[in-house]
């Protein structure tokens, strides 16, 4: 490659990336540098600054059209830019509470790590969703992964904390094997990595019935191996231990950033991948996609039953939370499968509700989890009593996280459920699962509001709310409502900028 | 070379993707899981290197999968390592099934 | 009318400044809320007002666009609406100011009031939402306020347990009320009231699936307003305060469910078979409810049964097409029945017991509240010449001109059991001897008495509006301009007014004979050779108690069973299977990674073998 032509690439595409890389930099140099007495937090307001310096220069490509650099193996089309924004706003809600995260447990020795490894794992979370070629994808994927192994061991004198690192350790290799070898499958079929040049092979490829054979177990593997990082059936169980065990801003952005980058890949390579190869060797046969979704469906629906039913049994509220991640993966895994017309509107804007709502939630779980020394559900007892703004803040959440209307969860699965019945033939059957693990939800949602409002308290001591959380809280709160009594402001922002993704394949 | 047909590169990936999942499921040293781990990332680096020589369409791009594939599966060791490292000084054991505190 | 919009807005803003600032205020909180109810309920009357000169007022904006559809939001007023309105905001208002009574002393006074302003800014949006995704918005707020004020006294397990229950089952008809909903959306692309009954007019929408979609919104309509079989968090609900009762089990969140079927009756009278089963759940639950009543001994618990049993008799007026007649019927419900349970909170506050058998002889301690209790007594009872009267009146014509003789007969039957019970519970409470434990009774004070009053005129004359004698005003404004909503007021035999006015004296009758005079046991075993004289010469009565009154108290005593071990034990059966089903899942949850990991293999193995033996694809 010559030097012009490397040259020639228009770089400034990455400008975001290239933010958050050298704040990174930046970070772990200043980190190095600065006195062991020094608090760290300054630290995290760095990073937050350049999250959102990031956000700034992201909103400036807006109009862009897709351009891809370096063989097209970087592209920017306008699913990666409405996915980035998501994974953004999140990391940035998510150091927003590492900054008032308190530090013990040996956490305050690597207050910096603390910081930065989040801005690493974004990294890799935003190569995912603008990487146009399996490699880059794969090391996207491991940037994230690899940051969030360390991430979830951060606090390394707490036991709890060590083992559930582990955990994820192990699960995380496997899935990645598994993930790999589907991928090493696909790469033989059609000799590229390139997804643009994989669709179009495929879709000219006549086919043996051999090798679709074959296309099909790569198909079961990628989504195996991928459902890891959704922590959806059947590779879910990792998630309630790690949950438990990791630092509860961890835990936030395992739930919100890690899975965005989750649905980002997996939408990515199913959609252009399996979505152009006919299932049979007939040219005008359906997308292999379309033909296997029953199994996606089936992943679903046992996805949004485990998460939901388990969860009614927690007293911890981090697994809890844990159970109700899966289960809410599960949801948005029905819109991927129905692949309606609006299947990526309604991926979109579920996953920024979700954002938004879950990230409050953990906001207060941290501040309660700080203030009582434990997670347990008794910790919210009269929380009504003592903090009456923070209890109604934390129930708008709930309600939102439960479906009901007037928030952001409504609408969210609203679009899911109208998705679910737009398609021919529509699917019943996991539209009525929806609607009936809903309502199992409902009963673990309300014991926390049982608790909340109806439970005399223990004590009666006042929060101090940090600055950090304050704005997290508030930012959430104001996003579920604003997002449930005017949709339209992300359906028109949708809209108006991103043409329906209809560049995704371009 | 020539006389080893492809699948046979590609049966002997299999196999030992099956092997390093044999262990990583059932053996007790923390160590030996994350070794078997290791095994099946190889066996996926054999499956790229034989597409990429006797695949469909030979190409190199697989051979550099391959080397990103190892680097990143370097990266992976090291930290699987460090973590037990920290797992070990807290805990005094290895043993995966000892790693029960969080449960139900 | 334009500004109707503004009315549900003064209960949200009460919730609001109670929520941030009611710790400050204390009691007087009250004022605030009375003040804003009140300014709802002057805009009301005045909508209401304006309504009679001119035409249905409806303004909308695009809400949502979800692909190429766009979802509307706005509000509308039309006679429905503007009626209940006014109802609402009345009976709103009227519990407002009686709380400030009756919750005197309570330590959370103002989220009583914030929780109030709530539950009336939910009921409120309700009725004034122009489609169906605006109302099921409004449903749920409604069954979010309702849970809170249920639970208020959150110290008391029942109340606790009745918040949730009331909560989870109306849940499990919206369950019904959604996919209709969606399912409606998907047959004529629109929420909007007008576009569906449109579509449904011009015959765009195939027979098969009004009927089912008819029916799945009927069920929605059946958990909220306690039908059978989903009735049983009604009576458990009472935990609540008694204000509240009066507000969500009288006027607004059970009526809800009328409500419901009523704006949405264009689509109902398309499909027979839809209307057919509303008619018989509703007669069902008439008789049902109205049965279990007679063996009550909880004021509230009667006075709960008594509202299932009355909201069954809209459902079979709706569906038996009389329109007016169910809606006529509501309001004036609405009128006598808050007027009965704040009463029934008046005795209670002056008692401090709930069980009618501790009571007795409080007419002339209660000089007030005595005759109010009669009045909405005798409203209820449908004797002559008060409000309920003429609306049961109304309904039963409406059974009968409907084609259900025998839904008519189970009416009028339903109708003796409530003259019967509700006089069990006046007797019971009024008359007779005092107990010597309640020397220290006190009326009412008049903040409490005053609301009363108001709803005690309201019982007599809300009546007149619509009656055979001095013009139906009321249902001819109902259907003006609207075809599909029937006549404004439909013919009967004379001979039903008769009938109805025979049965519900003869109820009376016999109630004053077992618990007022006592002539007859109270075990309703009868023949006692004391009474041998009197019960030849009321061989009618005798032949009551020796044989209708047995048989039903049997049946009774059946139907409760059947409440409580058939219905709960379906809730409960379900219930226990998610349990278990959450015990196993959680001890699959073992902690031991590599059990994780093979979870995960095996479910990659399941998904190749399904492949492999279905020959590819399924």
């Amino acid at each position: 490659m010559e030097l012009e032509q490397l040259l020639d690439f228009k770089w400034s595409i990455m400008t975001p990336e290239f933010i958050i890389l050298g704040v990174a930099t930046l970070l772990s140099i200043l980190d190095l540098f600065m006195p062991k007495s020094m608090d760290r937090k300054i630290l995290g307001w760095i990073g937050v600054a350049g999250i959102a310096a990031a956000t700034v220069s992201l909103a400036g490509f807006i109009d862009e059209p897709v351009t891809s650099i370096l063989f097209d193996t970087f592209r920017l089309d306008s699913f990666a830019k409405a996915f980035k924004f998501i994974l953004l706003i999140g990391s940035l809600f998510v150091l927003l509470l590492a900054i008032s995260f308190e530090k013990k447990d040996g956490l305050a020795e690597f207050a910096g790590e603390f910081y930065y490894l989040f801005l690493t794992a974004l990294l890799g979370a935003m190569f995912m969703a603008s990487s146009g070629d399996l490699i880059t994808l794969f090391i996207g994927l491991e940037l994230l992964t690899i940051s969030s192994w360390v991430l979830v061991g951060v606090t390394k004198r707490n036991k709890k904390s060590n083992e559930s690192a582990m955990k994820y350790v192990i699960n995380g290799g496997i899935s990645t094997a598994i993930t790999l070898f589907g991928l090493s499958y696909i790469y033989g079929l059609t000799g590229t990595t390139n997804i643009k040049d994989m669709s179009g092979t495929l879709m000219t490829m006549g086919g043996s019935q051999n090798q679709l054979y074959l296309l099909a177990i790569a198909f079961f593997m990628t989504l195996v191996g991928l459902s890891f990082k959704l922590a959806t059936a059947p590779f879910h169980m990792w998630a309630p231990d790690v949950y438990e065990g990791a630092p509860t801003p961890v835990t936030a952005f395992l739930s919100i950033v890690s899975k965005t980058a989750g649905f980002v890949i997996i939408v990515r390579i199913f959609v252009s991948i399996f979505g152009s190869v006919p299932a049979t060797g007939a040219q005008d046969a359906l997308p292999m996609l379309l033909h296997l979704q029953d199994y996606i469906g089936f992943l679903a629906g046992a996805t949004m039953i485990i998460g939901n039913v388990i969860a009614l049994r927690q007293r911890n509220i981090k697994r809890m939370f844990a159970y109700s991640s899966i289960a809410h993966a599960g949801y948005i895994l029905v819109a991927f499968t129905s692949m309606s017309y609006f299947t990526f509107d309604a991926i979109w804007f579920y996953l920024l509700a979700y954002l938004f709502m879950n990230v409050g939630a953990f906001a207060i779980i941290q501040l309660v989890g700080a203030k009582a020394g434990s997670d347990d559900i008794s910790a919210y007892a009269g929380l009504y009593r003592r903090a009456p703004i923070l209890a109604v803040t934390f129930a708008v959440l709930i309600l939102s996280l439960a479906g009901i209307p007037g928030t952001a969860g409504f609408i969210g699965k609203l679009n899911i459920f109208m998705g679910a019945f737009a398609t021919e033939p529509a699917h019943y059957v996991l539209a009525s699962i929806l609607i009936a693990t809903s309502v199992v939800s409902y009963f673990y949602y309300f014991g926390i509001m049982t608790q909340m409002f109806f439970r005399p308290a223990a004590d009666d001591s006042k929060f101090n709310i940090p600055v950090a959380l304050l704005v997290v809280l508030i930012g959430s709160v104001v996003g579920t409502i604003a997002l449930g009594i005017l949709p339209n402001i992300a359906f028109d922002f949708l809209h108006d900028n991103f043409m329906q993704f209809k560049d995704f394949l371009q | 070379m020539s006389g080893v047909p492809a699948s046979a590169f590609l049966s002997l990936a299999l196999i030992l993707f099956c092997i390093g999942l044999y262990g990583a499921l059932t053996k007790r040293n923390t160590v030996i899981v994350l070794v078997s781990i290791e095994l099946m990332l190889n066996a996926v680096n054999i499956n790229l290197v034989t597409f990429s020589k006797y695949g469909m369409m030979p190409n190199i791009t697989g051979q550099v999968f391959a080397l990103f594939a190892m680097s990143v599966a370097a990266a992976e060791a090291a930290v699987g390592l460090a973590i037990l490292f920290a797992l070990y000084r807290n805990k005094k054991s290895v043993n995966i099934d000892e790693m029960d505190a969080m449960k139900n | 009318m334009e500004n109707a919009w503004i009315i549900p807005l003064f209960p949200l803003l009460s919730f609001l400044f109670l929520l941030l600032f009611g710790k400050r205020f204390k009691e007087s909180s009250a004022y605030v809320g009375m003040l804003l109810t009140f300014a709802s309920l002057v805009y009301s009357l005045l909508v209401l007002f304006e309504r009679f000169s001119s035409p249905t007022y409806k303004q909308e904006g695009v809400w949502l666009t979800i692909g190429d559809v766009q979802l509307t939001a706005g509000f509308e007023v039309n006679q429905l609406n503007a009626l209940m309105l006014v109802i609402v905001s009345l009976v709103s208002f009227l519990v407002h100011t009686y709380s400030k009574g009756y919750m005197h002393g309570e330590e959370r006074f103002p989220v009583f009031y914030a929780y109030l302003g709530l539950f009336t800014f939910a009921m409120l949006g309700l009725v004034l939402s122009p489609n169906l995704l605006q109302t099921y918005f409004f449903w749920e707020l409604v069954g979010v306020g309702s849970f809170l004020l249920i639970g208020f006294y959150f110290y008391k397990d029942e109340a606790k347990a009745a918040a949730k229950k009331a909560f989870i089952m109306t849940r499990i008809g919206d369950v019904g009320l959604l996919i209709g909903m969606i399912l409606l959306f998907w047959q004529v692309g629109s929420f909007e009231y007008d576009a569906i009954f449109a579509a449904v007019a011009a015959g765009e929408v195939a027979q098969g699936m009004i009927t089912l979609t008819a029916i799945l919104i009927f069920i929605g309509a059946v958990g909220k307003s306690g039908q059978f079989p989903l009735h049983t968090w009604l009576p458990d609900a009472m935990e609540g305060p008694t204000p509240v009762s009066a507000l969500i089990h009288a006027a607004t969140m059970v009526a809800a469910g009328v409500y419901l079927v009523a704006a949405l009756f264009p689509l109902f009278t398309a499909s027979d078979v839809a209307l057919t089963t509303i008619a018989v759940i509703g007669a069902i639950t008439a008789i049902f409810a109205a049965s279990i009543g007679l063996v009550q001994t909880d004021i509230k618990r009667v006075l709960a049964y008594s509202t299932v049993s009355q909201l069954g008799y809209m459902m079979l007026a709706l569906g038996s097409a009389g329109y007016v007649a169910g809606v006529f019927h509501l309001m004036t419900h609405a009128f006598f029945k808050a007027l009965l349970f704040l009463a029934a909170g008046s005795v209670i506050h002056a008692v401090h017991t709930q069980n009618i058998e501790e009571m007795g002889g409080l007419w002339k301690k209660l000089r007030v509240t005595g005759p109010l209790f009669l009045i909405g007594t005798l409203a209820i009872s449908g004797v002559p010449l008060f409000s309920g009267f003429f609306s049961k009146d109304e309904i039963l014509i409406a059974a009968w001109e409907g084609g259900h003789p025998i839904l008519f007969l189970l009416a009028v039957i339903a109708a003796f059991f409530t003259a019967f019970y509700m006089f069990r519970l006046f007797f019971m409470v009024f008359t007779g001897k005092s107990r010597s434990e309640m020397k220290n009774v006190h009326e009412s004070p008049s903040l409490m008495t005053l609301p009363m009053i108001v709803l005690a005129v309201l019982a007599v004359v809300s009546g007149y509006v619509n009656t055979p004698w001095f013009g139906t005003f009321l249902g001819d404004w109902l259907v003006e301009g609207n075809e599909a909503l029937g006549h404004g007021h439909v013919e009967g035999p004379a001979w039903i007014m008769i009938v109805a006015t025979v049965v519900s004296l003869a109820g009376i009758y016999l109630s004053w004979l077992i618990y007022g005079k006592k002539s007859l046991s109270r075990n309703w075993l009868g023949a006692q050779t004391l009474y041998k004289v009197l019960y030849n010469k009321y061989y009618i009565d005798e032949f009551y108690s020796m044989t209708i009154v047995k048989v039903t108290k049997g049946f009774s005593h059946f139907l409760r069973y059947i409440d409580t071990y058939l219905v709960e034990g379906i809730v409960l059966g379900v219930t226990a299977f998610v349990q278990t089903l959450g015990r196993l899942g959680a001890k699959l949850q073992t902690g031991q990674v590599q059990t994780y990991s093979a979870v995960a293999f095996i479910g990659l193995a399941i998904l190749m073998v399904i492949f492999a033996l279905t020959g590819g694809y399924l």
